[in-house]
C-alpha cells in the first residue's frame, strides 16, 4: 500500500512558462499514474516556477535557480510515494 | 548585436506588424498604447538621434507589453525611430547575444543602432527603479493585510481565494504604478539616445559597447 501523493508546481504566467509547467506534469503523469492523488497547475507571475511534493518544496526558482531537473523531481515523488 | 546587419534587421516584423500578429494580451497591449504620455522635450530628444531598433520580444510576456508600447509610441511620435522586432524563441542567436546579467533570456530587449550599426546602447526588461518600488509596494500590501500571512509564504500554501484576492492587489498595484513607470522607460531610453548611459532596463554587469557588425 502506498500513500498518494499531490503535486503543486506554480508557474509564471506572466513569463510564458506554461511548456515547462505541462512537460513536467506530463512526466510525471506518464511515470506514476494514479500513484499521484492530484497535480496542481497554479498559474502566477514573479518569474516563479516552484514544485512541491507533499509538503516538500522540491525545487524553487528563486532559491534553486531555473528549471528543476525532471529526474530530480521524479525521484522527489518515487520517495514521497514508496519511503 | 554582433549577427545584426542591415539585411537581417529587415527581415524583422515593424512595430504594426507585431502588433497585428499577437495572440495574446493585444488588448492590454493596446491599453498600454494609449496610457504613454511623452512631453515635447522627450519627442524632440528622440527626434534629434534617428536611430534603428532590434527588439527582441514575445507576446506572452508582461514586461513586454507594459514598455514595447511606450518605444512603440515614441517611434510614432518623434518619427525617428525604425523599429524591427523579433521573436524571442525563434532567434536564439540575436537572445544569446542579450542575456540579462549573462545567463537569462528577459525581455524586452531595445538595441539601439546608428547608421554604421554600431550599437549605441541596450535596454533589457524594466528599469531597476519600477522593480525596487514594486518590491516595496508589495511590501505595504502584505502589511495592509495580515490575512495574506508573510510575504516569504509560498504562493501554492495560501488558500485558493486568499490567492486570488493578493493576485488581484498586485494587478491593482501594477496599474496604479503604470503611468509613472511608463515616465521611467521614457527616462531611461532618453538617456540612451542622448548619449548619457549605454544601458537602461535592468542593472547589468560592465560589457564593451560592441562595434558594426
Amino acid at each position: 500500500m502506498t500513500a498518494p501523493v499531490r503535486v503543486r508546481i506554480t508557474y509564471c504566467a506572466d513569463c510564458g512558462y506554461e511548456p515547462q509547467a505541462l512537460e513536467l506534469a506530463g512526466a510525471l503523469m506518464r511515470a506514476f499514474g494514479q500513484r499521484l492523488s492530484a497535480i496542481e497547475l497554479i498559474p502566477w507571475e514573479e518569474g516563479t516556477f516552484d514544485v512541491r511534493v507533499g509538503d516538500t518544496l522540491v525545487h524553487s526558482m528563486a532559491r534553486d535557480g531555473g528549471f528543476p531537473d525532471t529526474g530530480m523531481v521524479e525521484e522527489a515523488v518515487k520517495m514521497a510515494v514508496f519511503g | 548585436m554582433g549577427a545584426i546587419t542591415a539585411e537581417r534587421f529587415q527581415q524583422g516584423l515593424t512595430y504594426d506588424e507585431f502588433v497585428s500578429s499577437m495572440t495574446r494580451n493585444q488588448d492590454r497591449f493596446i491599453a498600454n498604447e494609449e496610457r504613454v504620455r511623452l512631453t515635447k522635450a522627450d519627442v524632440d530628444a528622440f527626434k534629434r538621434r534617428p536611430l534603428r531598433v532590434a527588439i527582441l520580444a514575445a507576446d506572452w510576456c508582461g514586461d513586454v507589453v507594459a514598455n514595447l508600447p511606450v518605444l512603440g509610441m515614441i517611434a510614432k511620435e518623434s518619427g525617428a525611430l525604425d523599429l524591427r522586432i523579433f521573436e524571442r524563441d525563434a532567434n536564439p542567436d540575436l537572445m544569446d547575444q542579450y542575456l540579462n546579467q549573462g545567463q537569462f533570456r528577459s525581455i524586452p530587449v531595445f538595441a539601439f543602432f546608428d547608421d554604421a550599426w554600431n550599437e549605441v546602447g541596450v535596454f533589457i526588461e524594466r528599469p531597476d527603479s519600477v522593480t525596487g518600488r514594486r518590491a516595496q509596494r508589495r511590501k505595504e500590501i502584505f502589511a495592509k493585510h495580515p490575512e495574506f500571512g508573510s510575504p516569504d509564504t509560498p504562493v501554492d500554501q495560501l488558500p485558493e481565494d486568499v490567492r486570488a484576492r493578493l493576485q488581484q492587489e498586485l494587478q491593482k498595484m501594477r496599474d496604479e504604478m503604470a503611468d509613472w513607470a511608463n515616465a521611467e522607460v521614457v527616462r531611461e531610453l532618453r538617456a540612451i539616445v542622448e548619449g548619457r548611459t549605454t544601458r537602461g532596463g535592468a542593472r547589468q554587469p560592465d560589457r564593451p559597447t560592441q562595434p558594426a557588425a
